[in-house]
């Protein structure tokens, strides 16, 4: 900038306008989240998965200033409230990678159905999180079922739906009060079926496969010489569309990509590498087991059902072990993970891993529980692009952890205390420390919630 | 001729092979009747349980399968699905669960295709039975459901139109209408000349302005005449009481389906001796008419001494029943119940004849489980239809053994 000063004076001031822009543009919406008061607790003699791969048995856990403080056996801590933890288990939060929480809410009425800007192919220009709505009783059941974060995405009618963003599970009433602090936008895409049904049948492009990859391409090439115009301190003008892709072909939005065909995805990936961006997970992905070691290669997650399959013909192919196969891919470098894309599912992400986990290990892989607990903490968060701030219990991260009454793979086992930032966001034996929607609030009996557990 | 399809409630039994004695010994046997769990053998002759006793001493020529204290369950069955009738959801073609011009009088028993990919997969998931039903539609009679013997072969074992299907509750008009439909149609199907009941639709406002054939009509009748079991799907509290009072308006023998906001009426459904089929996981306010839903409904319809059976919302995974009733034990429904729930039950209820229970006399449909049945990392060992040994083989491991082997040929040529 300096530089500039001396010697460009008329192009810096370009430069310095463009800036400017961009800056605003980041600040809009940011976070405003700040984690409940916290006291100092410290959970202890726990079974513990720390979301590294790692068990462990009779550890503690602190738990200080809203982070994870001391992880080990046998810590020595005074003036903290002591949790007893004998016979339970202790997890990192669990992180769903794909939720339309808020954006398609309960009840799920068309005045909230929020979702999908289905009005043309590429609408990267749109938020989800502004279709959010906070009263969603969906986040609390979440709650319940140990999901700390979550990472909602626009539906996938469109080819580039828009951007998607990730939440801390405390229910407020701005958006920008439950957004995860610092957590990168995402460019929802999706491949297949659903854009080409949507558009083709209003007699629109895309009509098929091969009108998707060009919309695509097309919107890349745009976006591209956009790119470049505010590299190259162009007086261009701001245009929402292009902010989102130019955010991607930048690295800084992280791409969601809705793709249940193994040969869709090996285009997409192509596409990556015409246009120079990264695909972060590939969603749905029911035919990632064919592609798993080109996954693993190029660094790409791959978030997928435990046994969703032929509700429509691109999810054919369904196998139990896919989530096993892509984990186990190059010498265990792939990266799984089992996501929801549902309000019942993202209750139970355990039950599905534990579904993902017996299965692989019936066709043969050898895969821990401790292993299977990556699919629901660590890898989503990396997907995310939060894996710094939360995913794992290790010291200094967002003490964002689930105190389950029993092993969190058995049916019978429930979160019985879920922190998030330390703070006790959920109490099962506790109606107080429960949150209640407003929508929730006197709703069938003026004097109850609508549920009282 | 049109009257006889109704009426008669047709019985394709099993044609076998005379089959050597099967004995399966160490047997931890779930009856399926609500009772405990007691380790013994089973004695399995011409595809029927012959004997269940400790210590069977086994002869030369008999096939033996050690059970080593594993769970055996009667054979799930599903009370609906869309299994043989539905390949895929999103494709109107492989689809014979909505009829054009039928409405109660629609039957889904012809289309059952026994070549569906859904049979296997649902069998080796432990899944030996199925009512498959009409899909849901805005008439508030949906049409008859019929049941299936899940052993894939092309000499269909099943009973036609074992249960009519259809809904009460929030659909877009007023519910208020459904119930005077549900009410007119009741009487016109008790009080209609058989003989002459072409003519007689034809006089009637009602069969007009819902263009209803002889053959819906006919099958409403069934309902009071022969207490043909009606499953109502239905979520208000009060939807919940009218559907009892039409119950014991018209006699019908009810099954609710959905039924999330019971708890707010328990005692009268208690009282009203109605079974219902849940999906214990749904606990999410779909809509204004499920607002009581949650986790808790499975035990305290079940503490209330209410029969259960299970669905679930997942199509094509029917066997995610047992997933379901696992929830429902880990909230407060009990263990015995959620298995009678998915296998007893559902045959009584249903009128299913020597099925759904672990007993002397019955078919022996029955599954080996490598562990809790209720536990979704459970899997099934082995899977018996008439007490023989079904292949677990489906087109999922098949694609799994193609994409897990090392090969430096395309897979294609992998098979």
């Amino acid at each position: 900038m300096l530089f500039c000063a001396f010697f460009l004076v008329v192009g810096c001031e370009k430069a310095d306008i463009k800036e400017e822009v961009l800056q605003t543009e980041s600040q809009a919406f940011l976070s405003t989240y700040q984690p409940m008061a916290s006291e100092n607790i410290v959970i202890v003699n726990a079974n513990m998965f720390d979301g590294l791969g790692n068990e462990f048995k009779d550890y503690d856990l602190l738990l200080k200033d809203g982070k994870i403080q001391a992880i080990g056996p046998d810590l020595v801590i005074d003036g903290s409230e002591v949790i007893d933890a004998q016979g339970k288990w202790v997890t990192p939060g669990i992180i769903d990678i794909h939720s339309h929480m808020g954006v398609y809410p309960a009840p799920g009425v068309r005045t909230s159905s929020d979702g999908n800007e289905a009005t043309a192919p590429v609408t990267a220009e749109v938020w989800a999180e502004h279709s959010v709505w906070t009263q969603d009783p969906q986040f609390v059941l979440a709650l319940k079922g140990g999901i700390t974060s979550f990472h909602v995405l626009p539906g996938s009618a469109n080819l580039m739906g828009g951007r998607g963003t990730t939440f801390k599970n405390v229910p407020n009433n701005s958006i920008q009060a439950m957004k995860f602090p610092n957590a990168p936008h995402s460019l929802k895409m999706a491949c297949g079926e659903n854009p080409k049904r949507v558009y083709g049948s209003r007699g629109q492009s895309p009509a098929t496969r091969m009108g998707n990859m060009a919309g695509y391409r097309k919107a890349w090439i745009d976006a591209e010489r956009y790119y470049e115009d505010i590299q190259e301190g162009k007086d261009t003008k701001r245009d929402l569309r292009n902010d989102t892709l130019a955010g991607v072909l930048s690295g800084d939005i992280l791409v969601q990509n809705h793709c249940y065909r193994a040969d869709e995805m090996m285009m997409m990936i192509e596409m990556s590498k015409e246009f120079d961006y990264q695909i972060t997970t590939f969603h749905h992905a029911v035919e990632a087991y064919k592609v798993a070691d080109a996954l693993a290669e190029h660094g790409i997650c791959a978030a997928m059902w435990a046994d969703w399959w032929g509700f429509k013909h691109e999810a054919y192919d369904m196998v139990q072990a896919n989530i096993a196969i892509v984990d186990q891919a190059r010498g265990g470098s792939g990266c799984a993970i089992v996501h929801s894309d549902d309000e019942v599912g993202i209750q139970h992400l355990n039950q599905e891993a534990a579904k993902a986990m017996a299965a692989g290990n019936r066709a043969g892989y050898d895969i821990s529980e401790a292993r299977a607990m990556k699919w629901i903490t660590y890898n989503p968060a990396k997907a995310a692009g939060i894996l710094d701030q939360t995913g794992t219990l290790e010291v200094g991260k967002d003490a964002d952890v689930v105190l389950w009454s029993g092993n969190p793979f058995s049916v019978y086992s429930k979160a019985e205390k879920v922190f998030i930032d330390g703070a006790l966001a959920y109490d099962r034996d506790d109606p107080k420390k429960r949150p209640v929607t407003d929508f929730e609030l006197g709703i069938l009996n003026p004097n109850s919630a609508r549920i009282e557990s | 001729m049109r009257r006889s399809l109704f009426i008669l409630c047709i019985f394709f039994s099993f044609s076998s092979s005379i089959k050597a004695e099967l004995l399966i010994t160490q047997a931890n046997i779930h009856v399926g009747d609500g009772t405990d769990a007691f380790t013994a053998d089973i004695l399995i002759k011409d595809g029927v349980i012959q004997r269940i006793a400790t210590n069977i001493s086994a002869q030369s020529n008999w096939e033996i399968i050690d059970a080593g204290g594993l769970n055996v369950t009667p054979g799930l069955i599903s009370p609906t699905s869309n299994i043989g009738i539905v390949e895929i959801n999103a494709l109107d073609v492989t689809r014979d669960d909505e009829s054009e011009f039928l409405k109660s009088g629609f039957s889904v028993f012809h289309a059952f295709n026994p070549n569906s990919t859904l049979i296997p997969w649902n069998r080796s998931n432990g899944v030996t039975g199925t009512i498959s039903t009409p899909s849901w539609r805005s008439f508030p009679f949906w049409g008859m459901g019929s049941y299936f013997l899940l052993d894939a072969s092309m000499n269909i074992t099943g009973l036609k139109d074992v249960a009519m299907y259809g809904r009460l509750g929030s659909s877009g008009r007023s519910r208020a209408e459904d119930i005077l439909v549900f009410e007119a149609l009741f009487k016109l199907a008790m009080t209609i000349d058989i003989d002459d009941i072409e003519d007689e639709l034809d006089d009637s406002h009602l069969a007009e302005k819902f263009e209803l054939q002889p053959e819906d009509i006919l099958a409403i009748r069934r309902l009071i005449e022969e207490k043909l079991p009606f499953v109502l799907e239905t979520n208000r509290a009060a939807d919940i009481l009218q559907a009892i009072r039409l119950k014991n308006t018209f006699g019908l023998n009810l099954i609710l389906a959905s039924v999330e906001e019971a708890p707010l009426v328990l005692e009268a459904l208690a009282a009203a001796d109605i079974p219902v089929i849940i999906d214990p996981m749904d606990n999410i306010p779909d809509s204004f008419d499920e607002l009581a839903s949650s986790l808790d409904l499975a035990g305290t319809l079940d503490q209330a001494g209410i029969t259960i059976m299970f669905s679930t919302q997942r199509s094509h995974n029917y066997h995610l029943m047992r997933q379901g009733a696992g929830n429902a034990v880990a909230y407060g429904m009990d263990y015995n119940n959620a298995i009678k729930g998915m296998t007893k039950a559902v045959a009584d209820i249903f009128r299913i004849p020597n099925r759904g229970s672990v007993q002397v006399g019955n078919y022996a449909d029955l599954v080996v489980w490598d562990g809790d049945p209720l536990e979704p990392s459970t899997f099934p060992k082995y899977v018996f239809i008439n007490g023989e040994s079904m292949d677990l083989t489906t087109r999922s491991t098949r694609l799994t053994e193609r994409y897990s082997k090392e090969t430096s040929k395309p897979r294609s040529y992998l098979h």
